[in-house]
């Protein structure tokens, strides 16, 4: 009995683009035969989520985090693989599908702009079909929770960016999705406002165990919501687990820190230490240096060999310096 | 009948236009302006038939609405628009600051506007002349008159157009006037027929009104519709109204850019 | 059923927006004024010189004017707007919000078609039906109940043909932003608020098959002043059919395409 909420396997996704070439006469070669260029957003995605989990999607930007949300939500067509949630496969666009998931876009609205969202909230009410108390019920539910019983009969488009941001949250689950895609829900917000809108999507999730995905750049997001998370990079899956465990698995190096015997010799450690190591604070009362991971014991033997070694300790490196790593790896 | 053009200019304003094809979008623009004239000159040519409406072959009406196509084309100011715009948006103030006239800003656009609707303008008349058979009767005075007249019902619509926009210093919505403009430039100034066609009442207001001078009358001078006395008080009236004008900017200029820093724009 | 309330909830959502801004009625009236004077009179200037152009006398020309009155205000009521809220300058597909309307557990193509409406066009309407109404005075003869059924599927046939159109028209939004055949369509529709038979026979031919803008107007307004063969009135339904199927069929194509380009 397999009871995973969504199943993916080998999720793949290639745009064709097509190539342009300046001149005229590569032009009207082009019309004859177009020439195209495959470009990979996602490759052979594999992952299953448990109903009511919250699992974070992370990578630098263009590594197809929102291409693999969009394609579980249905907007895309994948090129290969297959996804099942809740029984559908998302891409059939079925109505009883569309009818359980949701998706909040940091970047774009749903609500009508020049109008109270309550108003918006009762065309999506007609949208969904969904009963006159349930609906009412919700949407009392919802404003109490995010305390924004003002808000409902104001103009959208007078509204803050934090407030908007409440209205679509609202908007995205009145119809009680049992699964919500969230891209960026926190985008642009100040500190603060982020934090409530976490602890509101916290307390969604354990309160009516709808299965989450998000996707964020701030760390913190992802850090305080979810404890498993999903690495894409370059279109592959790079992680799949604990964000806690992730700088064990995935850094490239190691930090050393030692503290050394100031008086017996060590004047001359920087000359004495090995190749492959970098020294990120210089103090021998605190010296911390960064080792490339597989050398790691080597190294630490030959540091013991050779220097006035008072104290020393490998360290895995903090997870925001891994994940600084591993974007800029993807700007390159 | 003004809404493509309405919206095409605040379209510029957008920015939009930087990512698609300039000159696709001037063109529609341009061929929505040419549809007015070339609808009333099917209709005109196909009521002609082998006879004479008014006195007017089905030759020469269409020589008449050919020429009036492209003195359409190049007396329409379209800036008559974004001038509105610009006080109202607020960046008049960046102009004024400026050692020389606003209105200099508004002629330069104008006419690198021109340019660009004329490379499409252009060959689209020439290909109905070959197609339509229009029947020019040109003379050496229909030709001599003809450039003074353009150049006159050029700047008559152009200053006039932009003094109804400096409206906007005072209304909100003064661009509502233009339409009405519009609407009296299609009846009045040889869209909807030649002058000469129009009925009794409509035909003295033509004659009367400005609206004539900035389109028809040129188009008149040049196919040899209008007689030696009609061609004289034609001019006379032509240089009265752009004197009128010209007042006119002057006034509501100066009052208005008074207004805007009063307020503080 | 359900469709029937959503279109409901979609009219009153439309119906706030619209007074969202207020000051934009007198401009709307005063343009709507403008486009119905200039129509009249512009027919009154060609009738005041001829008595009829190839057969269309006054009365029938204004029953082409009074039909296109009418198409042009319920496309104003719904189809436009609607349109334009998903292809138009600012609307969805620009501002990349089409992913919500997809995630709708409603048809795609309908939910495009009927969810903007502008109330003020029913004033259109009103004006269009006027003008209608006095067209059908003036014809020296009273209207069978053939006529009418004629004139009604014809009208029927000449709207679906102008949905397909600007259906086509916004799905070409999903291959080029940038292409305005929407826009080219709504000067060639001018031609539509005269009688076909005003225009040489070449554009004639053009205007009624190709860019069927005189189909709308000049085969509704011809049942009423001369009557319609059964077969014409067939024919007339059976290509607004086949245009709507197309436009529909383009429509899917551009979803499909949406589905696999978008990113």
């Amino acid at each position: 009995m397999n009871n995973a909420h969504i199943e993916v396997q080998n999720l793949s996704k290639t745009y064709r683009v097509p190539q342009r070439q300046s001149g005229l006469g590569a032009a009207l070669r082009s019309l004859a035969r177009r020439e195209y260029t495959e470009v990979t957003a996602v490759s052979h995605l594999s992952f299953t989520i448990q109903p009511g989990e919250m699992v974070g999607f992370i990578g630098p930007n263009g590594a197809g985090k929102t291409t693999t949300l969009k394609m579980l939500a249905g907007l895309l067509h994948p090129t290969g693989g297959t996804a099942v949630i809740d029984g559908y496969i998302p891409w059939e666009r079925q109505p009883d599908y569309l009818r359980r998931i949701s998706m909040v876009l940091g970047n774009k609205s749903q609500m009508l702009w020049d109008i109270p969202p309550l108003d918006t909230f009762h065309v999506l009410g007609e949208i969904y079909g969904l009963d006159k108390t349930a609906w009412q019920q919700t949407v009392d539910e919802l404003t109490a929770v995010l305390q924004m019983e003002d808000l409902l009969t104001k103009p959208v488009r007078n509204l803050s960016l934090g407030e908007r941001m409440k209205c679509e949250l609202v908007a995205a689950l009145l119809h009680r999705p049992s699964v919500l895609f969230l891209d960026e829900p926190t985008l642009g917000l100040d500190v603060s406002m982020q934090r409530r809108l976490r602890q509101f999507i916290a307390d969604t999730n354990r309160r009516t165990g709808a299965t989450m995905i998000l996707t964020s750049h701030y760390m913190a997001d992802v850090a305080e919501l979810c404890p498993r998370v999903i690495l894409i990079h370059h279109g592959r899956l790079l992680y799949d687990g604990l964000l806690g465990q992730l700088s064990d698995q995935l850094a490239p190096f190691k930090l050393i820190r030692l503290t050394l015997d100031r008086d017996n010799g060590s004047a001359d450690w920087r000359e004495r230490l090995p190749e492959g190591t970098a020294v990120l604070n210089p103090d021998p009362a605190n010296l911390t240096l960064r080792v490339p991971r597989r050398e790691t014991s080597a190294i630490t033997a030959y540091l013991l060999n050779t220097l006035p070694v008072v104290d020393l300790s490998v360290e895995n490196p903090p997870l925001e310096a891994v994940i600084d790593q591993i974007y800029q790896e993807a700007a390159v | 009948m003004n809404h493509n053009h309405q919206g095409g200019l605040a379209l510029i304003r957008a920015t939009w236009l930087s990512w698609m094809q300039h000159r696709s979008f001037f063109f529609i623009l341009a061929f929505g302006w040419m549809m007015q004239p070339l609808i009333f000159m099917f209709v005109w040519a196909t009521a002609a038939g082998d006879q004479t409406i008014g006195g007017l072959t089905r030759g020469e009406i269409v020589a008449y609405y050919l020429t009036l196509i492209l003195v359409n084309q190049i007396t329409y100011s379209q800036t008559n628009w974004t001038v509105g715009d610009l006080i109202r948006g607020g960046d008049m103030n960046r102009l004024l600051l400026l050692p020389m006239s606003p209105l200099y800003n508004t002629l330069a656009s104008e006419l690198a506007g021109k340019v660009v609707y004329l490379t499409f303008v252009l060959p689209i008349v020439l290909l109905l002349t070959l197609l339509l058979k229009p029947a020019f009767n040109l003379t050496a005075v229909s030709l001599f008159a003809f450039l003074p007249a353009l150049l006159l019902a050029w700047l008559l619509r152009f200053l006039w157009g932009y003094a109804l926009a400096l409206l906007a210093f005072w209304a909100a919505r003064a661009d509502a006037l233009l339409a009405v403009q519009d609407a009296l430039v299609f009846l009045l100034a040889g869209q909807a027929a030649p002058t000469l066609l129009l009925p009794p009442l409509l035909r003295t207001l033509a004659v009367i009104l400005p609206f004539r001078y900035m389109v028809g009358f040129p188009a008149e001078v040049l196919t040899g519709q209008l007689n030696g006395t009609q061609l004289t008080a034609g001019f006379v009236a032509q240089i009265g109204w752009l004197a009128v004008t010209l007042l006119l900017y002057q006034v509501m200029w100066r009052r208005g850019v008074r207004q805007y820093t009063a307020v503080g724009g | 059923m359900m469709h029937l309330r959503l279109i409901r909830a979609f009219i009153s959502a439309s119906a706030q927006e619209e007074a969202a801004y207020r000051a934009n009625f007198y401009i709307s009236l005063l343009h709507s004024l403008l486009n119905f004077a200039t129509g009249l009179l512009g027919l009154g200037i060609i009738y005041g010189q001829v008595q009829t152009i190839q057969g269309w006398d006054y009365a029938s020309a204004l029953a082409v004017l009074g039909v296109y009155l009418t198409v042009s205000a319920l496309r104003g009521l719904m189809m436009g707007p609607s349109l334009d809220a998903l292809a138009g300058m600012d609307g969805e597909v620009w501002r990349g919000a089409f992913d919500f309307t997809l995630l709708r557990p409603v048809r795609t193509q309908f939910l495009v078609s009927v969810r903007k409406w502008r109330l003020f066009a029913l004033f259109d309407l009103l004006l269009g039906l006027l003008v209608l109404g006095t067209a059908v005075t003036r014809l020296n003869h009273t209207l069978s109940l053939y006529h009418i059924a004629a004139f009604l599927l014809a009208l029927a046939a000449g709207l679906l043909a102008l949905y397909a159109i600007l259906l086509a028209a916004a799905s070409l939004v999903f291959w080029d932003p940038g292409l305005m055949v929407g826009w080219v369509f709504d000067s060639v529709f001018q031609m539509a608020r005269y009688p076909v038979g005003l225009y040489p026979g070449w554009l004639r031919l053009v205007l009624t098959w190709i860019i069927p803008v005189g189909f709308i107007t000049s085969i509704p307004a011809a049942a009423l002043s001369e009557g319609l063969s059964w077969e014409l009135l067939g024919v007339s339904l059976a290509f607004a059919l086949v245009l709507a199927a197309g436009a529909s069929w383009l429509f899917r194509a551009g979803l499909r395409r949406y589905a696999s380009a978008s990113s």
